[in-house]
């Protein structure tokens, strides 16, 4: 087990990507704070029993939840080892179409919940980095924050921020023992990237769901999304000690889209 | 007064010619150079030397000529093959040809010009290509070979700097007689075009003054602060995701 005796957190943890974290990170022995806004979330109808984690209610634009939420890690643990960032939302918008309501939403999340929750972490993150270990912090980036999807335009500067964010925080922490990396992911299967296909019909070209999905994939050189769980198997390893020497990096995962050049039909 | 040089490698065609008969316009004189006779067409005002940049042998006799001239204060490095293969299928008489030009061709025409480039000044253009960041399929040396070019500007910039400025482009679609052959095999070469156009931001495919245009503004004092960069000039498209547009 590669995370045995530490101590995670990870926001957005009832999404499709967080709840792998979570249950991954259990199995990998780690004791986990599964931190969203309720404790079943809206993705599934599982019962709170059947759900992963130690539940703690966190919405990431509010200081006061941050601020409980370590409150609670530091009484129980006294330290957390691991932050995961995962919490963010998509406005699938140009940006003429996009209130001032929904940019600033976009940033609330995705940005400033990434801040905060960053910042009131580490001081249980620098106590965990004691004695030669070192403690690990994941942003989620994306993609989308290198290149452009068509109408995301809040998304992708959301994610570029994030990326920049990471890069700051490595520099100034790493001293500290604690180790900033991103993740990148590229198109994964989760409720956000269904609805991004059922989105707001303004795309698709007359394509049934099934076929957009299909031509999705086709462009991937993998011919595949990802899953929830290939993002969890790259977070745990850049969790463990293994990658004690990995920070400051934005770890693209996205089945090689990102490697190709426009694929035009000759 | 003497004028100042400029070289231009592979200058009988596409990108090359058009540069050669910008830095004209601008002023310079021009030594073009490739591995034919001089074109019928080539202008009258340049010169010509026909020479393979491959061999140090044709790269110290393109540098001599144009140093006879006068100053060398320009040096575009422009002379590239395309071999459409992957790793499997290329032999290793692909790999000379291409990495002979593409890449020790730069080197040698670089190492030829720098030592009287850094006394009095100068500036060289290495014309990369978006390849050497994202993969175009079936054109594995090609790709690697300008990845190459890329990290060669940047030493050069760093080594030969304050007098030498060194930069390099990277092109996306730029319509030469080597794109249009490539339309032209198409099953429908109109769709084909249709769906190329829908790939680029700014509604055209690119054209070799495109690239002259940012070669022209690199080796000009407009410039003077520019080093060891890379300069994308794909009318967007690399900015895009590589998904086929129109699908949302």
């Amino acid at each position: 087990m590669r995370l045995q005796g530490k101590t995670a957190l990870v926001t957005g943890a009832r999404g499709g990507i967080g709840r792998a974290i979570v249950a991954r990170f259990e199995r990998e022995g780690a004791r986990v704070y599964a931190a969203d806004l309720t404790e079943t979330g809206s993705i599934s109808n599982a019962s709170a029993a059947e759900l992963p984690g130690n539940f703690v209610k966190l919405d990431v634009t509010s200081e006061a939840d941050a601020i409980n939420a370590m409150q609670r890690v530091r009484a129980d643990v006294g330290h957390l080892d691991i932050l995961i960032n995962a919490a963010g939302i998509e406005i699938e918008k140009t940006i003429e179409d996009t209130t001032l309501d929904e940019w600033n939403r976009s940033f609330a999340v995705n940005v400033t919940g990434t801040f905060l929750t960053s910042k009131h972490a580490l001081p249980l993150m620098r106590a965990a980095a004691q004695n030669g270990a070192t403690a690990s912090l994941i942003n989620f980036g994306s993609y989308d924050g290198f290149i452009a999807d068509p109408g995301l335009a809040a998304y992708c500067a959301t994610k570029g921020a994030v990326h920049a964010l990471t890069r700051a925080m490595a520099c100034d922490h790493g001293p500290e023992g604690i180790r900033v990396n991103a993740i990148c992911p590229g198109y994964i299967d989760t409720p956000m990237l269904q609805s991004f296909f059922t989105g707001d019909g303004s795309g698709g070209g007359g394509k049934s769901i099934d076929d957009l999905q299909q031509a999705v994939r086709d462009v991937h050189p993998m011919r595949s999304y990802g899953t929830p769980d290939d993002i969890a198997n790259l977070v745990t390893w850049l969790a463990s000690d293994e990658a004690r020497y990995a920070s400051g990096q934005l770890w693209i995962l996205d089945g090689g889209l990102s490697a190709q050049v426009q694929q035009m039909k000759l | 007064m003497t004028q100042d040089i400029a070289i231009i490698t592979g200058a009988a065609g596409g990108i090359g010619r058009a540069v050669t008969d910008r830095l004209l316009s601008d002023g310079f004189g021009v030594l073009g150079c490739g591995r034919s006779p001089r074109p019928a067409d080539f202008p009258g005002a340049a010169h010509w030397v026909q020479a393979s940049v491959a061999a140090p042998a044709g790269a110290a006799q393109i540098a001599r000529t144009a140093q006879d001239l006068g100053p060398v204060t320009v040096l575009v490095n422009n002379a590239g093959v395309q071999i459409e293969k992957t790793v499997a299928d290329t032999t290793d008489a692909d790999w000379d040809l291409l990495m002979g030009a593409n890449c020790r061709g730069v080197f040698n025409m670089c190492r030829a010009v720098l030592p009287d480039m850094s006394r009095y000044g100068g500036s060289i253009v290495n014309i990369g290509s978006i390849s050497a960041t994202v993969a175009d399929p079936s054109m594995a040396l090609y790709n690697a070979s300008k990845a190459f070019v890329h990290g060669l500007t940047r030493s050069i910039a760093v080594d030969h700097g304050p007098n030498v400025r060194c930069n390099a482009i990277a092109p996306g679609w730029i319509m030469t007689d080597m794109a249009e052959d490539g339309f032209a095999l198409a099953d429908d070469p109109a769709k084909a075009m249709q769906d190329a156009l829908a790939r680029h931001p700014v509604g055209r495919m690119g054209m070799p003054t495109d690239v002259a245009n940012m070669v022209a503004w690199l080796v000009s004092d407009q410039a003077a602060y520019v080093s060891g960069a890379s300069f994308t000039v794909d009318g967007g498209m690399t900015a895009a995701s590589p998904l086929n547009p129109g699908l949302f």
